[in-house]
C-alpha cells in the first residue's frame, strides 16, 4: 500500500488529462457562441467571452429557415421513432419470447441490418426515395431513416424483453391470459424504461443524421437541422458566432436525453455482446 | 400445440418489421448490385456494361489512393480509439470521487451530432483565430501558425483526432463494463502475493478484458472504415485527395460526377471485408445470448 498516494496521482492527473480532452472543444463551442463578432476574430483568442453578447443566436433566429429546420428534424425524428419503436416491439417480442422456424436467421438479419453502414447503403436508398417521388422532402426521410432505427431498436429490445424471466409469464398464462395479452400487460410495461431508452436513442439518430438528409434533400424548406447547420458555411466563409450557437441549439437536446438515459447506453452500443 | 400456434403468432408479430426491411433495405441493395454492373447517371436510364465499372476502378490509380486512405484512416484511429478507451476504463475503474459524473462527463463527445463536433474542431483548428494554433505557439511549440486542414498528411491527422475524439467514449465504456465484472478478489490475493500494478495489469486486468475489446475494437472498425460525415465535412477528401477514402469518393462520384453505377461499384467492394467483420461480431453477440 506505500505507493497509494502515487497511484493517486497518476489517476488523477490522468482523468484531468482525459476531461480537458473531452470537454475543451465543448468548453470552446459554448464561448464561442456568446462573443461578439470582433472578439472572435481578434488574433489572442479569449478563454472567456468579455461580454456575453447574444448576437449570434439573434441571427440564428432570423436565419432563413433554421427555425424550420429545427422543426423537421423533429417531427421527422419524432415520428419515425415512434413507428419505429411499435413495430420494434412486436418483432422482438416474437424474437425473444415465441418459437418459431427460422429464428437464427432472422435474428442475424437484425443485426446484420444494424451494423451495415450508412456509407454502403445510402445510393441505393436513394434511389428509392427518388422511384417513389418522395425526393426533397421530410417524407422522404420518413421512409428511409427507419432503415437506422428499426433494426436498432429490435435488437436493444430483444435483449430487454429476455432479461424478464419466463416464470412471470407462464403464471400469467396458466391464470388464463393469452399470448397477446400476456405481451401487452405484463412483458412491455415491465420493460418500460428499456423501451422509452430506446425510443430516445432512436431519436437521437435521427436528429444527428447527416448523410441520408444531404442525399435526399436539397430543398430549404425541408431541410433538417443538421443540412441547416452545414448550410450556414458559404464557400470558405465561416460566420463561426452563429454556427456554434446552432451546434449548441442541436446538441443540447439529445445531451439531455442521454443524461436521464445514460444507464442504459452501453448495453445498447455494444450491441448486447458485451457483458 | 403450443409451438404452431406461438409459430403463426410469431410471423404476425413480425411482419411490419420484416416487411419494411425487405421492401426498403433488401431489395434496393439487390437493385444496387445490380446498378453496379450498368452505367447508371442521375436521370439517364442504364445500360448492362457488365464489369466495366470494376475494371475502371481497379486501373484508377484515385480509387487506391482511396483505398489506403481509408486503410491508414482506420488503422490509425481504432488503435488511437482502443489505447485512449483503455486508459479512460482503467482510470473509471478506480475507487475516485465522483466518479458517475466523470463518467457522464467524459462520454459527451458521443453524444453530440456528429457535424456539431465536426464544426468544433474545424474551428479550433482554423488558421484565422484557431486556438489550436494560439496554444500550440504560446507554449512554444510551433512558431507560425499551422494548417491543420492545408497538406495532406497533416490533414489525415486532423481528421483522426476528430474521429478518435469521438470514438473514444464508446470504447470507454465497454471496456468498463468488462473490467467491472472481474472480481476484486483476485486482486486482492495477487496484491498480498506481491505482484506489482504492471504484472498485475498484464497477467489479470488485459486477459480478463480481451474479449470485451476485442470485440469492441471490431464494432468501431465497421463504423471507423465508413466513416464519411467527419472527412467530407472538414476536408472534401482533399487537400489534393489526401484524405480521400472510399466513402467520400463513392460519394463524390455519385453525386458530384453523376455516376451512380461506378459509385456503388465503390461501396459495394468494401463490403467482403465488411462482412468478414459483421459476421465476427454476429457470431459473438448472437452466441453469448445462449
Amino acid at each position: 500500500m506505500k505507493n497509494s498516494a502515487g497511484k493517486q496521482i497518476i489517476v488523477y492527473t490522468t482523468l484531468v488529462l482525459l476531461l480537458v480532452f473531452a470537454l475543451f472543444p465543448l468548453y470552446w463551442m459554448i464561448v464561442t457562441s456568446f462573443k461578439s463578432n470582433g472578439e472572435i476574430y481578434s488574433m489572442t483568442p479569449s478563454f472567456w467571452p468579455e461580454s456575453f453578447s447574444g448576437t449570434a443566436y439573434d441571427k440564428l433566429i432570423h436565419e432563413k429557415d433554421f427555425l424550420i429546420n429545427i422543426k423537421n428534424s423533429l417531427i421527422v425524428s419524432l415520428v419515425v421513432s415512434l413507428f419505429s419503436i411499435i413495430v420494434s416491439m412486436l418483432a422482438a417480442y416474437a424474437i425473444s419470447k415465441l418459437h418459431f422456424r427460422g429464428k437464427g436467421l432472422i435474428s442475424k438479419s437484425i443485426l446484420y441490418a444494424y451494423l451495415m453502414p450508412r456509407a454502403v447503403l445510402f445510393i441505393p436508398l436513394y434511389m428509392v426515395v427518388t422511384l417513389l417521388g418522395a425526393s426533397n422532402s421530410i417524407y422522404g426521410l420518413m421512409l428511409i431513416y427507419p432503415t437506422i432505427t428499426i433494426p436498432y431498436a429490435t435488437w436493444m429490445l430483444i435483449s430487454y424483453f429476455k432479461s424478464i424471466p419466463t416464470e412471470i409469464e407462464e403464471a400469467a398464462m396458466i391464470d388464463g391470459c393469452s399470448r397477446v395479452s400476456t405481451m401487452l400487460k405484463i412483458i412491455f410495461p415491465l420493460s418500460a424504461p428499456g423501451i422509452a431508452a430506446t425510443f430516445i436513442f432512436s431519436f437521437t439518430l435521427c436528429w444527428s443524421e447527416y448523410l441520408y438528409a444531404l442525399v435526399v434533400i436539397t430543398k430549404g424548406t425541408d431541410k433538417t437541422i443538421t443540412l441547416g447547420l452545414s448550410d450556414m458555411i458559404v464557400g470558405d466563409v465561416f460566420a463561426w458566432g452563429p454556427l456554434m450557437g446552432g451546434s449548441i441549439i442541436a446538441s443540447v437536446p439529445v445531451i439531455i436525453m442521454y443524461l436521464f438515459t445514460s444507464k442504459y447506453m452501453v448495453s445498447g452500443m455494444t450491441v448486447g455482446g458485451v457483458k | 400445440m403450443r409451438h404452431s400456434s406461438g409459430s403463426k403468432l410469431a410471423y404476425v408479430l413480425m411482419s411490419p418489421v420484416l416487411i419494411y426491411l425487405l421492401a426498403v433495405m433488401a431489395l434496393p441493395f439487390g437493385w444496387a448490385v445490380y446498378l453496379s454492373l450498368t452505367n447508371k447517371t442521375v436521370g439517364v436510364p442504364e445500360v448492362f456494361v457488365g464489369m466495366q465499372n470494376y475494371i475502371d476502378l481497379a486501373k484508377d490509380s484515385l480509387f487506391w489512393r482511396a483505398v489506403w486512405n481509408t486503410f491508414v484512416f482506420t488503422m490509425i484511429a481504432v488503435i488511437l480509439k482502443a489505447v485512449f478507451g483503455m486508459i479512460m476504463a482503467l482510470v473509471l475503474n478506480e475507487k475516485i470521487v465522483a466518479r458517475n459524473l466523470f463518467r457522464v462527463l467524459l462520454f459527451l463527445p458521443w453524444t453530440i451530432p456528429t457535424i456539431v463536433s465536426v464544426f468544433t474542431w474545424q474551428w479550433i483548428y482554423s488558421d484565422v483565430g484557431g486556438v489550436l494554433n494560439f496554444l500550440l505557439m504560446k507554449s512554444g511549440l510551433i512558431s507560425q501558425p499551422v494548417g491543420w486542414l492545408a497538406a495532406p498528411d497533416l490533414a489525415m491527422l486532423s481528421v483522426i483526432m476528430v474521429n478518435v475524439w469521438r470514438g473514444i467514449p464508446f470504447m470507454g465504456i465497454a471496456i468498463l463494463a468488462g473490467l467491472q465484472t472481474v472480481s476484486t478478489e483476485i486482486y486482492e490475493a495477487a496484491m498480498l502475493d506481491g505482484a506489482g500494478a504492471i504484472k498485475r495489469f498484464f497477467y489479470m486486468t488485459l486477459p480478463s478484458i480481451k474479449e470485451v475489446t476485442i470485440l469492441a475494437s471490431v464494432i468501431t472498425t465497421i463504423w471507423t472504415l465508413n466513416d464519411f460525415e467527419i472527412i467530407w465535412l472538414l476536408t472534401r477528401g482533399g487537400p489534393n485527395n489526401g484524405t480521400q477514402v472510399l466513402s467520400t469518393l463513392s460519394y463524390t462520384v455519385g453525386f458530384l460526377n453523376m455516376n451512380l453505377g461506378k459509385a456503388i461499384a465503390i461501396s459495394i467492394i468494401t463490403l467482403p471485408p465488411l462482412i468478414m467483420l459483421i459476421n465476427y461480431v454476429t457470431k459473438r453477440s448472437l452466441s453469448s445470448d445462449n
